[in-house]
């Protein structure tokens, strides 16, 4: 692939993080809303379980990111693939939510 | 004029929010017409949406947490239960999505986008979702305010004040 086309390894590895913590986000909406017992602990944590669920994406996307950037194999990955996962985690987490609470 | 600390970090809240969302709009403007010439402001854009989207996370933040309950009380014995049933349960969370492509656009703009379509193809669609995700944020407060607005005028009309409602 030509360094015109090509993404590097930070720029990709980032990009799947941000998929990755996005999906991540929604399922543990979800999960606390479930499951009360997970909310409790996670108002416990940081004073408020939305103060914890923000703190929590923002250790796994950089976290994840800085990983993924080391490992290296996510700058493989066909730009076109990650440019369409990075927008379907956002649609799916999006009318995700949208979805949860509107039916649940 | 009675202007508290709750409406100043509540309108600091949403014009931080909007700031953003119109330096996502002008990086996607930006990026549709990559070249060297425009490289500076696609790197003033880039920067400038996570430190809006931060400020008013940190903001809105704060208001959630010490202002809302009232707020919420108020909504829940009003006519538009949705307003925090739905809106203001999926505005909270879907500002995290709208963070994570905020602080990601940096990097994702990190080198010349003039000179490497994928890259460039990358800031269009993240910008192009933060407007997206931005503008429905930003939406569904108003649809959240306007919850607050009815329950208080119904309030006034029955002529008994809600609980939670605030003293003059």
């Amino acid at each position: 692939m030509s360094d015109y086309c090509r993404l590097g390894r930070a720029k990709s590895a980032f990009a799947l993080a941000a998929a990755i913590t996005i999906l991540f986000n929604t399922a543990l909406a979800c999960a606390k809303d479930v499951h009360r017992p997970l909310s409790r602990f996670m108002g416990s944590v940081a004073g408020h379980n939305w103060t914890t669920q923000g703190l929590v994406d923002l250790i796994l996307f950089f976290g994840l990111g800085l990983v993924l950037t080391k490992a290296g194999w996510a700058g493989r990955i066909e730009p076109g693939r990650l440019i369409s996962l990075v927008v379907a985690a956002v649609v799916v987490g999006s009318v995700g939510l949208v979805a949860w609470y509107a039916l649940f | 004029m009675n202007i508290t600390m709750n409406d100043v970090i509540l309108l600091g809240h949403a014009t931080f929010g909007i700031l953003g969302t119109l330096s996502a709009l002008w990086v996607f403007v930006e990026a549709l017409n990559a070249r060297e010439e425009n490289a500076t402001r696609i790197r003033m854009g880039v920067t400038a949406v996570p430190i809006s989207l931060c400020v008013a996370c940190i903001l809105g933040g704060y208001w959630y947490l010490h202002f809302y309950p009232a707020e919420k009380a108020i909504i829940l014995q009003g006519p538009w239960t949705f307003a925090h049933n739905l809106f203001m349960e999926t505005k909270e969370h879907l500002f995290f999505i709208t963070l994570i492509l905020a602080l990601y656009l940096p990097i994702a703009a990190a080198e010349k986008l003039y000179a490497n379509a994928s890259a460039r193809m990358m800031v269009l669609c993240v910008a192009l979702m933060i407007v997206i995700t931005g503008v429905a944020i930003e939406g569904a407060g108003a649809i959240v305010d306007h919850g607050v607005k009815v329950a208080l005028l119904r309030a006034h009309v029955k002529g008994a004040p809600v609980e939670g409602d605030r003293p003059e």
